[in-house]
């Protein structure tokens, strides 16, 4: 076996990771750009799709501005609003990572649809929320009363259950308390939530 | 060896997932449905590739002391430039591969190719047994992929074939199961039984 003295181990090491360095920091910085512009079209393409609209990457930007109204509530969080009611943004931790969605509401207090999304959620299973599939589950029901809770075999009829996904309960329950801050954050601006302050008193006492 | 059974070889009888067990614990997590396995496999390839190619040209200069350090540094580069050209390209793509890019770091195959064969030979060789490794282990990720998804949700690639072809009104049920992990390693267990008693070679006396 060839010989190596230490010193060019080291400076075999260093001159490695200089290079690597180098090379990584100099991609990444060039690419950044782009890079976010491709997350904030997916922010507008995602906001779209609760009301219905599938944008492509080329006319989110458009759609987006001749749909939605970008504002704050009352303290300060944001809010988007479109011709039948309000969005509320979702944030939440999965089993893994984050995971984050919206939701739009319209004026008579129904979910017109919902979109959500994750960072590393398992592939197959807990992942799966961010499909049609599972989003299409919540159009219809209701945050007035209370928030909507994922659970096993939930029932059709009821506003306020959706069925959760098998084989990702963590991240179903994740989903359930995404949406209860939610609601506890935008009570005041979802349309036909009569008293804020009594809800959040019962749903405390429900949870002792 | 001859060029063209570096890339025949890992499909069978140098399979890394069932004969050289590499690369067991990615092919458990991906292959719960036919899309990522094959996303999955196609990365892995291009990965094991590069790596072999850029180990084997870098070979004579290696201290061997610090080697599966230098290896592993040249893998993670690999794997971020991807992931970022993809992110600033094809953003669905990329999308789709978030999780598995992460996973390619740590998949043995990678290591175990660039210890076992690039460090020692030469780069066109070490390219090519790159990209039979890779295909190799997508061959059986994708056979894994297939049998799962279509098990246990009665779908391919997404579509629903079980539905179409009007098997659940005569009273068939997918089988859940096949979708936890459990079922892939008893899978990969089936496809191994399989093969070595179709090849006398591989069984251990």
């Amino acid at each position: 076996m060839k010989h190596f003295s230490n010193k060019y181990m080291l400076f075999y090491a260093l001159g490695l990771a200089a290079v690597v360095a180098l090379v990584l920091t100099l991609v990444a910085t060039s690419l950044k750009p782009r890079q976010d512009k491709n997350r904030e079209v997916e922010t507008k393409q995602m906001i779209l799709k609760t009301i219905g609209i599938e944008a492509t990457r080329n006319n989110a930007e458009n759609l987006y501005a001749e749909n939605i109204k970008e504002t704050t509530t009352a303290n300060g969080l944001p809010l988007y609003k479109f011709k039948l009611g309000i969005i509320i943004p979702l944030n939440g931790n999965g089993l893994w990572g984050p995971i984050w969605g919206y939701m739009a509401i319209d004026d008579g207090g129904s979910v017109v649809g919902a979109v959500f999304d994750h960072q590393g959620e398992t592939p197959g299973l807990g992942a799966e929320i961010a499909t049609d599939k599972f989003a299409m589950r919540f159009i219809g029901k209701e945050m007035t009363e209370r928030p909507i809770v994922l659970k096993k075999n939930a029932d059709k009829d009821n506003p306020y259950e959706v069925d959760a996904i098998s084989g990702g309960t963590m991240t179903s329950n994740g989903v359930t308390e995404m949406l209860a801050k939610a609601f506890e954050l935008y009570c005041d601006e979802i349309p036909k939530v009569e008293d804020c302050e009594a809800i959040s008193k019962l749903l405390m006492e429900e949870e002792q | 060896m001859k060029k063209f059974d570096l890339i025949k070889l890992p499909f069978n009888k140098e399979n890394p997932i069932t004969v050289q067990v590499l690369g067991i614990c990615s092919c458990l997590a991906v292959t719960a449905q036919l899309k990522p396995a094959v996303v999955m496999a196609i990365s892995v390839t291009v990965v094991v590739a590069l790596a072999n190619l850029i180990i084997s040209l870098l070979r004579n200069t290696i201290p061997p002391r610090i080697r599966i350090i230098v290896q592993l540094v040249i893998v993670s580069t690999l794997v971020i430039l991807v992931n970022q050209v993809l992110m600033a390209f094809v953003y669905d793509v990329s999308k789709q591969l978030s999780v598995y890019v992460g996973l390619i770091i740590t998949n043995c195959i990678v290591m175990g190719r660039l210890e076992a064969f690039a460090m020692t030979n030469k780069p066109l060789d070490s390219l090519l047994d790159g990209i039979g490794n890779g295909l190799g282990y997508g061959i059986i990720l994708v056979i894994l992929g297939f049998v799962r998804e279509l098990f246990g949700r009665g779908t391919l690639w997404g579509y629903p074939i079980i539905e179409k072809l009007g098997l659940y009104n005569i009273g068939y049920e997918n089988n859940g199961f096949i979708i936890m992990a459990p079922m892939a390693l008893i899978l990969v267990g089936i496809i191994i039984w399989i093969q070595r008693s179709h090849d006398k070679e591989l069984q251990e006396k």
